[in-house]
């Protein structure tokens, strides 16, 4: 399989190094390994970042660091990549990073996004599928230099990986062009099957097209969903305003009483309110608590509305105490 | 050596990582009934600004809410709140000036292209009904759709309960 081999320090010392590589042994023996900060601490930043990071730490004679010249001779680094450490799965993600830091080879931008997005959403289960044997499709060889530009990938939220790395397989083709495919395909793959999971009967279903189909519709139907439920709030709306006691009454009866106790607070404490608002909101609820019944004999929504406004104003003149306003509205 | 403190720092990482990231990121954030709660408590609180009439007043708001509580950590929710404000000003600019419909650069001229490939065709559709998601590459139009999915199921059944809250507080005194 593949050979074990030294940390993958030494790769990246000798790649950050800068200079050109005839022989590859010039990548083995090169002593140096980094100093306090980790490996791991690079993958928070960017790449180019990282690299200065590195670079800075390690020449500190020198310059602020000219963007360092990596090896670009595709044999080289296909060379580097065949014998670099893949084997050992603690240290995968790390050879990852170290070997996307010290090759910067451009990669396709999405590629990165999405393959640093699923190796951060799941970091304990990358662990572990390398653990049990699938390093094959970890590693990736290095692409070719007219790829696209990845100079996105490092602004985008990417403080995970950005590096996309897959493994050939055994008995495929190592072209680069088909490895990109390759590892394209196994993310749209993933893609899709967890949208498979999220939409109801599409487990069944076997073909990109049909599943897409299916996850077209399920779109639909919810956003038709979404208009014919707002149509119906919209119609129920006008009579919003009282309706905080109604939720309080209600939610005694219905199972869903988990949402009753929260109606109140998350409303009052919203950031958001003005302070005559919060201040007709506590006097509906000190007026709900003290003469709950006889809040609720005020049914008449439509009395409600203007009686809100002159809510506002009684307030401003009185303090906040809990005085019965139900009398106030209905004389208005 | 520097292999073990890394893997030690890489341990030490993951589950702060775990417990980080599965929660708050992902589309699995929407099922919790916390996040339907502050849905509906958001909803309720924007429902009494919304302007009176105008169709899909309410829509709007609901979508503004939900693509609220995405935190902007997706790309339909930062498209929808920022499309606001472009709407708002076709609107007014539809109102006031009643000027020819601006199709000059949405529906350019249809040019017949090699477009036989019926996945790609439906991943055209798709990109189409997931908000802010035209030109997006297919991996990420993939991955905001299970997002957008799931929050849409979100916004279904709360908007549901609410429903049917209101009406049985409207019905009940009544």
């Amino acid at each position: 399989m593949e050979p074990e081999l030294e940390p993958p320090q030494l790769q990246f010392r000798s790649a950050e190094m800068g200079c050109a590589f005839d022989d590859f042994h010039g990548l083995i023996s090169t002593p140096q390994v980094t100093g306090g900060s980790s490996f791991t601490a690079l993958l928070e930043l960017a790449p180019p970042q990282a690299v200065e990071l590195l670079v800075t730490e390690d020449f500190p004679a020198k310059q602020p660091p000219p963007p360092p010249i990596f090896p670009t001779d595709i044999g080289l680094i296909h060379r580097a990549s065949k014998f670099s450490v893949f084997a050992s799965a603690d240290n995968s993600m790390e050879s990852n990073t170290i070997l996307s830091v010290s090759n910067s080879i451009p990669v396709k931008q999405e590629e990165l996004d999405a393959d640093s997005r699923r190796n951060s959403s799941s970091p304990a289960g990358s662990d572990q599928s390398l653990k049990s044997g699938k390093r094959k499709e970890r590693e990736k060889k290095l692409k070719e230099s007219n790829k696209k530009s990845k100079s996105k990938a490092a602004n985008d939220d990417g403080e995970e990986l950005p590096y996309v790395h897959v493994r050939a397989r055994r008995g495929q083709a190592t072209d680069s062009h088909s490895l990109a495919e390759r590892a394209r395909r196994e993310k749209i793959n993933a893609r899709m099957k967890l949208l498979q999971e999220l939409v109801p009967g599409c487990n069944k279903i076997s073909g990109t097209a049909m599943v897409l189909d299916e996850i077209i519709n399920h779109v639909q139907a919810l956003q038709r969903q979404v208009e014919f439920l707002s149509m119906r709030l919209a119609a129920v709306s006008p009579g919003i305003d009282f309706d905080l006691d109604s939720l309080f009454t209600v939610n005694g009866s219905s199972n869903d009483n988990s949402y009753s106790g929260i109606f109140a607070p998350p409303i009052c404490t919203e950031g958001q309110l003005d302070g005559a608002r919060q201040l007709q909101l506590q006097q509906l609820w000190h007026c709900d608590e003290l003469h709950q019944s006889v809040w609720a004999r005020e049914t008449d929504t439509s009395n409600f509305i203007a009686p809100a406004n002159s809510l506002l104003s009684y307030d401003s003149t009185s303090a906040n105490s809990g005085k019965q306003v139900a009398p106030r509205c209905t004389t208005s | 050596m520097a292999e073990s403190s890394n893997s030690r720092k890489r341990r030490k990482i993951d589950p702060d990582s775990q417990t980080r990231i599965q929660p708050e990121t992902g589309p699995t954030r929407w099922r919790t009934q916390a996040e339907q709660q502050i849905y509906s408590s958001k909803l309720i609180d924007a429902l009494r600004h919304v302007r009176r009439g105008g169709h899909g007043g309410v829509r709007d708001a609901a979508d503004r809410v939900l693509a609220a509580s995405a935190r902007g950590r997706t790309r339909w929710s930062r498209a929808i709140l920022t499309n606001r404000l472009s709407l708002r000003l076709a609107q007014i600019n539809r109102k006031h000036k009643k000027a020819a419909r601006p199709s000059a650069g949405k529906s350019r001229p249809r040019k017949p292209a090699k477009k036989l490939p019926p996945v790609e065709s439906k991943v055209k559709v798709l990109s189409r009904l997931v908000p802010g998601c035209r030109k997006v590459s297919l991996p990420n139009l993939l991955e905001e759709t299970t997002d957008y999915i799931a929050a849409l199921e979100m916004q279904v059944k709360a908007m549901t309960f609410l429903t049917g809250l209101l009406n049985a507080g409207a019905a009940a005194p009544a």
